[in-house]
């Protein structure tokens, strides 16, 4: 998740102090304590599966890459920084893919990119 | 208790109304939202002429950092361009592009009082009766911005050709995720590659374009009327298809899958704005607009993340756009492109 996790969580924390301190105008404690609400709405529904989803989204992405290895280290940090690399390599892979006109591959990339969206997808969301 | 800029507005418009004697600015608040401005409400109270005046005002002051970057002084003379035509506005009152008074650019305009913004509420009380009066009223306003006269704004931002609009709005946004993405973004490169691959026709006339028309972004009322078309901060000159395009990108359903804005089907959409703008909406040129309009909005919710990445500003309302649309919006950009 973009801003990561820790941060938002820390800056929220910092929020709801000030917040609990006289002298904060009334529609701006309404404001903010409203949209700290919504956003760990969407943390406590992304919460259990984000560690599955890396997991699952890394194997595949490899899989299209025709990468070996597995995810070892469980951190959070460690599977985003591993996803980021492997969705980087992707970008690489997809524009290859177009100019050799190997739609094949871009078939299955554009079904891993779609299985992607369907991982990540929050309740809430428009589409 | 009153808020502490009740006293620096007070002493700016004091200032800047010099036949006015015993001003006085009371009942400010901050209204809800708004990630690329702080917009407050307020009341000011004078005697002018030996008459006591009220009359309540809107203050759009820049924050210290923005989900997008714009100048103060275009989203000004965007709604002068506007204000007393079709298109209804609020009137444009002051100017200030300096920190001096309230610590940053603002501009003071009149409030459209007594109406609503919020798609959550329309869409939670309105009848499809009254969303349908919405919708021609919607896309009959986007009409007449469409075929407004452009030069009102010549002179605060660029002209493009005619057949290069499309590539300064397509460069603008890939050089902001360029700068801004935290993460790779596979869906939205791939968007990008086609759409320079496939480009779209010129222009059919260049445009005022107001940059984030969509539902939420206008007041109105219960019975489906328009009372005035906010936040121009992105407004610029360019191809009227590009607003009919973000008005009819996919994440501004609001959920309602088939419905552009969540108001009404897309054909009447578009048959309501080709109407009131003497325009064509030709589908290629089109699909190439609201795929674009795709990446914009990628655009723009990457840089409310980065925004609070960096620590410009970490206020609540810079996460909730990236957690909430970011992947929403590479779904749009599936969605639109057949791969969804």
């Amino acid at each position: 998740m973009n801003p990561q996790v820790p941060s938002v969580l820390l800056e929220l924390a910092g929020l709801l102090q000030r917040n609990a301190m006289p002298g904060v105008p009334p529609a701006e404690r309404a404001s903010d304590l409203g949209l700290s609400a919504m956003l760990l709405t969407v943390l406590a529904e992304a919460w259990d599966g984000q560690a599955h989803m890396l997991v699952e989204e890394n194997r595949a992405i490899r899989a299209l890459l025709g990468e070996t290895g597995a995810d070892a280290d469980l951190h959070l940090s460690v599977l985003q920084a591993e996803n980021n690399r492997l969705r980087a390599a992707l970008i690489d892979r997809h524009a290859r893919a177009e100019a050799e006109g190997d739609t094949a591959l871009q078939d299955r990339i554009w079904a891993e990119l779609a299985a992607t969206t369907e991982r990540r997808r929050i309740s809430t969301a428009p589409v | 208790m009153a808020h502490p800029l009740e006293p620096r507005v007070a002493a700016y418009l004091a200032g800047r109304m010099p036949g006015a004697a015993d001003l006085s600015v009371d009942s400010l608040e901050r209204i809800s939202g708004g990630a690329s401005r702080e917009t407050y409400r307020f009341r000011l109270s004078w005697t002018e002429g030996g008459a006591a005046r009220v009359r309540r005002m809107i203050l759009r002051r820049d924050p210290p950092a923005s989900l997008i970057d714009t100048e103060r002084r275009v989203e000004f003379e965007a709604y002068r361009a506007f204000h007393g035509t079709a298109v209804p506005v609020p009137e444009m009152l002051h100017l200030e592009e300096g920190d001096e008074a309230l610590g940053h650019p603002f501009f003071i305009a009149e409030e459209i009082a007594g109406f609503q913004a919020s798609p959550q509420m329309l869409f939670a009380a309105a009848s499809d009766a009254v969303l349908g009066r919405l919708a021609e009223r919607k896309w009959t306003i986007l009409g007449e911005i469409a075929k407004a006269d452009h030069t009102p704004l010549v002179d605060v931002v660029p002209t493009p050709p005619l057949d290069g609009c499309w590539t300064r709005e397509l460069d603008h946004w890939e050089a902001l995720i360029d700068k801004d993405a935290a993460e790779p973004v596979p869906i939205t490169r791939a968007a990008i590659r086609w759409l320079r691959a496939n480009p779209p026709p010129p222009a059919q006339r260049l445009s005022i374009v107001h940059g984030d028309y969509r539902t939420g972004n206008f007041l109105y009322d219960a019975e489906g009327e328009i009372h005035g078309v906010l936040d121009w901060e992105m407004a610029h000159l360019g191809d009227p298809l590009e607003d009919l395009g973000w008005s009819l990108q996919p994440v501004w359903t609001f959920g309602r899958p088939g419905r552009a804005g969540g108001l009404c089907s897309r054909d009447q959409a578009v048959a309501i704005w080709e109407r009131a703008s003497g325009l064509k909406a030709d589908p290629a040129a089109l699909h190439w607009w609201i795929l674009f309009n795709c990446v914009k909005g990628q655009g723009i919710w990457i840089g409310s993340a980065a925004a609070f990445n960096r620590g410009g500003n970490r206020a609540p309302i810079m996460i909730y756009p990236a957690w909430w649309l970011i992947n929403a919006q590479d779904r749009a950009m599936l969605q639109v492109m057949g791969r969804l």
